[in-house]
């Protein structure tokens, strides 16, 4: 066992930290971390952030250095995830385009689409979503009906999407549209197309969260046009491409763990000045008991995360194990959330700005609805353990 | 960053699973459950041949030289078959001790006995009606030339039946806790204590004017919570490996009977209500694991309250965590689980035998709070938890 890192790993640290301290945000390291409010700002802030970390060569650090990355290993994308959530940096809105698409393109794109997309993904000219889930395609993604049909040189897609994080600040889609209505498994006859927003057969639609937030939509694909050339891999051969596509984000959870990691620390230092008629929360017994388990949880996630690392790093490549970690910091983020809306007591049910602590948390509560829903659900999570980890027989109907 | 066992203990570890495999598993421990403790002494002397009783006692005593994270391979193996006896209390906490502590003469009597084999290790820390709290302890010790005198009950002694010796915790005149080394004898007054989890023996041995000479005080007077506190440090980082083995089969036992069984035409493994407990089961094993490897690691990397944390929050997880993880496999295995016939009962009863064994979740919780510095200026000066480690 060794959990130290090396010379070059922690230079490694030192160059990014220094580079951050020069390049964040004007006031951000001394806490003024406001987001634009209006949206058409947030985009642009959040692009210029994406620039500003490809300028300085932390665009897409795990990229081949010929398609402007680093080639960094593992370990420094684990670093690299640890000091962005030391800092809070702003979050990454091309995520998709960084993690997924352009992997994806370098490794099996062909040259034109290599020359078209990817030096735009990493500069954050033209940001990238996931056009998966339909009305009635969501944990059974092999079930939608957005179809491709060939006319002329062109392909006509119609149908609709539902819950497309970034959608609305997105110029291209990763999208999945069936081409095949007959095929013998519902999985085949499936095409994966990259398909330009910025045009009239597609209509993005906001949703609100029940966090308030509005950050996924829904998008209306009215005989919207892409070309032989922009499918990625062969024709039905779409769901080989979308789960070659996930393989590609190598260090998975890991931001997540980090930031529950930095919550669980926030958590401890605000329930040390919290008290409640006079008392500090901390005398509570019961407090400091629930604290410890949730310590003992978050660490035991932490460590599980940096075992399943470790076997990545021997294999090369994740495991299924990985839905252990995503399972984990999911449920935990939404129990340790909970909790500290219940110590707040009634005055909890208050947020935003009169939110007796600290709104985070009021936040952090709402928003870990989605994160036990989204990328899978929980129960979807302990299907893929149960049979993928476990070997135990498979779900019906799969 | 490498968080895993290396090949060599993997391979150690594949050595001992074939050797228990090969004698029936938890076979020896039924066996010991009805009296039977001759399989239980052969194991033992087979353990011993493979190296698992020398693995952290220093070269010069006759052992391998080898640190804590090297037993756990042997801790989880043991833990897979419910092993009875005392490996945990000598390894993991007279070991360390003798080795840190002990005189060049204890250490010349003990450690090549242990190393080999030859000699097991309990520890006689509770007293009737009292609980592991230091200012609770009654046991006294007295001088009298060059023998100590020692008086008083202690109870819940791991296999006091057959412990080649005792590490006792004794007040002495000026009201300091101190350890002393005594070996078993004949004469010593043992009484048998009935437990619930029958592959393990307890028992109560009553000291009376019991004399043993000066040369057997481990460490110095009144060093006893000092030695204390690191003893169980070690101890509760072998003992969360010990319940990660349990765990581990205890998943094993409902995977692989939920594939064989058939109800409404299915494996029961197919519904979901069973599959996702026993995901739930999973995802607490691969915790409790990466906490109890983690744990072992800090006893000789890491300072003193880094290797709290890491300790208690292993303890306190893997008690709880094995508790449940054992009643879910009886209730997976429907009625068969009810009966002694299948194993079930075996986990589910170790599991609640170590529960409160030197401290209560509870306890450990609270150690854990204080060493990660959550309660430093309150309340809980009168908690047990905080006496059994700061003493008096
Ligand atoms: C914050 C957020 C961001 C998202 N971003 C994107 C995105 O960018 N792109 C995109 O394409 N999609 C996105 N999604 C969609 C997400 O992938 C789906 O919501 C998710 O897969 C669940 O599908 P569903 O909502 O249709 O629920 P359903 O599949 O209808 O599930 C409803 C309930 O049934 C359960 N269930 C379903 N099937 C099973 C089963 N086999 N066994 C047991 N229980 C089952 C589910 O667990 C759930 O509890 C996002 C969702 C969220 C919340």
């Amino acid at each position: 066992m060794d959990f130290s890192i090396s010379k070059q790993e922690e230079a490694f640290r030192q160059e990014l930290r220094t580079w951050l301290e020069e390049n964040l945000p004007e006031g951000w390291l001394q806490g003024n971390r406001e987001l634009p409010e209006d949206k058409a700002d947030y985009a642009v802030f959040l692009r210029k952030w994406q620039n500003t970390l490809y300028e300085g060569g932390w665009g897409a650090i795990s990229w081949p250095k010929e398609y402007g990355g680093r080639e960094a290993t593992l370990m420094e994308e684990i670093i690299f995830y640890q000091e962005m959530v030391r800092v809070q940096a702003p979050p990454l809105i091309n995520y998709i385009g960084i993690h997924m698409v352009g992997p994806t393109l370098i490794q099996s794109g062909t040259d034109e689409q290599k020359e078209k997309f990817i030096n735009k993904i990493i500069t954050g000219e033209e940001v990238w979503c996931q056009g998966y889930s339909e009305p009635n395609a969501g944990s059974d993604l092999a079930a939608i009906q957005t179809s491709a049909e060939k006319k002329g040189d062109q392909w006509l897609i119609n149908g609709q999407k539902v819950w497309t994080s970034f959608g609305h600040l997105a110029d291209k889609c990763f999208l999945l549209a069936r081409t095949s209505t007959h095929p013998e498994k519902k999985h085949r006859g499936i095409t994966a197309f990259l398909l330009d927003m910025n045009q009239s057969g597609v209509e993005t639609k906001p949703i609100t969260q029940m966090d308030g937030q509005q950050e996924f939509n829904e998008v209306y694909l009215t005989d919207a046009v892409a070309y032989d050339a922009d499918i990625v891999g062969e024709l039905d051969k779409g769901w080989r491409v979308m789960i070659a596509l996930m393989l590609h984000e190598r260090t998975g959870i890991g931001a997540e763990l980090f930031t529950l990691e930095k919550r669980f620390d926030d958590m401890v230092a605000a329930i040390k000045d919290y008290q409640i008629n006079g008392r500090p929360v901390m005398d509570d017994p019961s407090v400091r008991q629930k604290l410890a388990s949730f310590y003992a949880r978050f660490r035991g996630s932490l460590l599980n995360y940096y075992r399943n690392l470790t076997s990545t790093l021997k294999n090369g490549h994740p495991g299924p194990e990985s839905s252990i970690d995503k399972l984990a910091v999911s449920e935990l983020t939404k129990e340790m959330a909970g909790f500290m809306m219940s110590l707040q007591g009634h005055r909890g049910m208050l947020w935003k700005e009169d939110a007796p602590i600290d709104p985070v948390w009021q936040d952090e509560y709402l928003f870990s609805f989605g994160q036990t829903i989204g990328g899978g659900t929980s129960e979807v999570q302990r299907n893929t353990i149960g049979e993928r980890v476990l070997g135990l027989p498979k779900d019906m109907g799969r | 960053m490498d968080f895993a066992l290396n090949e060599d203990q993997e391979m150690f570890r594949s050595y001992l699973r074939k050797y228990l495999d090969k004698v029936g598993q938890t076979k020896v421990a039924r066996e010991f459950i009805k009296g039977n403790t001759n399989e239980f002494t052969v194991v033992m002397n087979g353990l011993a041949e493979l190296g698992a009783t020398a693995i952290n006692i220093p070269e010069e005593n006759e052992g391998l030289g080898l640190g804590a994270v090297d037993l756990v391979p042997v801790f989880e193996e043991m833990g897979r078959v419910v092993l009875p006896g005392i490996y945990l209390e000598t390894m993991a906490f007279a070991v360390p001790l003798l080795e840190k502590y002990g005189t060049e003469e204890q250490k010349a009597k003990y450690l090549p006995d242990i190393a080999a084999g030859n000699k097991q290790l309990s520890l006689a820390w509770l007293e009737p009606v009292k609980d592991y709290s230091l200012d609770q302890i009654e046991c006294a010790v007295k001088e009298e030339g060059e023998t100590l005198v020692i008086n008083g009950v202690k109870e819940l002694v791991p296999d006091a039946d057959f412990a080649d010796a005792f590490i006792v915790v004794v007040r002495n005149s000026n009201d300091g806790l101190s350890l002393i080394l005594v070996d078993r004898d004949d004469e010593l007054s043992i009484r048998p204590q009935k437990c619930m989890d029958e592959s393990r023996h307890l028992g109560e041995i009553t000291f009376d004017e019991w004399a043993v000479p000066k040369s057997q005080l481990l460490g110095s007077w009144n060093q006893g919570v000092n030695l204390l506190e690191e003893g169980i440090l070690y101890l509760n980082a072998g003992l969360s490996s010990l319940l990660v083995g349990g765990m581990e089969k205890v998943v094993g036992m409902a995977t692989e009977y939920a594939n064989i069984r058939e109800q409404f035409g299915q494996p029961i493994g197919r519904f979901q209500a069973i599959k996702h407990t026993i995901v739930d089961m999973k995802m607490d094993l691969e915790m409790a694991r990466s906490l109890s490897y983690y744990a072992s690691w800090t006893l000789e990397e890491m300072d003193a309250e880094k290797q709290k944390a890491a300790v208690y929050s292993a303890r306190a997880f893997a008690t709880e965590a094995f508790i449940r993880l054992a009643s879910e496999n009886i209730q997976i295995h429907g009625g068969i689980g009810f009966t002694e016939e299948i194993d079930c009962h075996l986990f589910l009863k170790r599991a609640r035998f170590y529960e409160h064994y030197l401290g209560s979740v509870r306890d450990y919780n609270e150690l854990l709070a204080s060493a990660l510095g959550w309660n430093k200026n309150e309340t809980s000066k009168n908690m047990k938890a905080e006496k059994v480690v700061h003493g008096q």
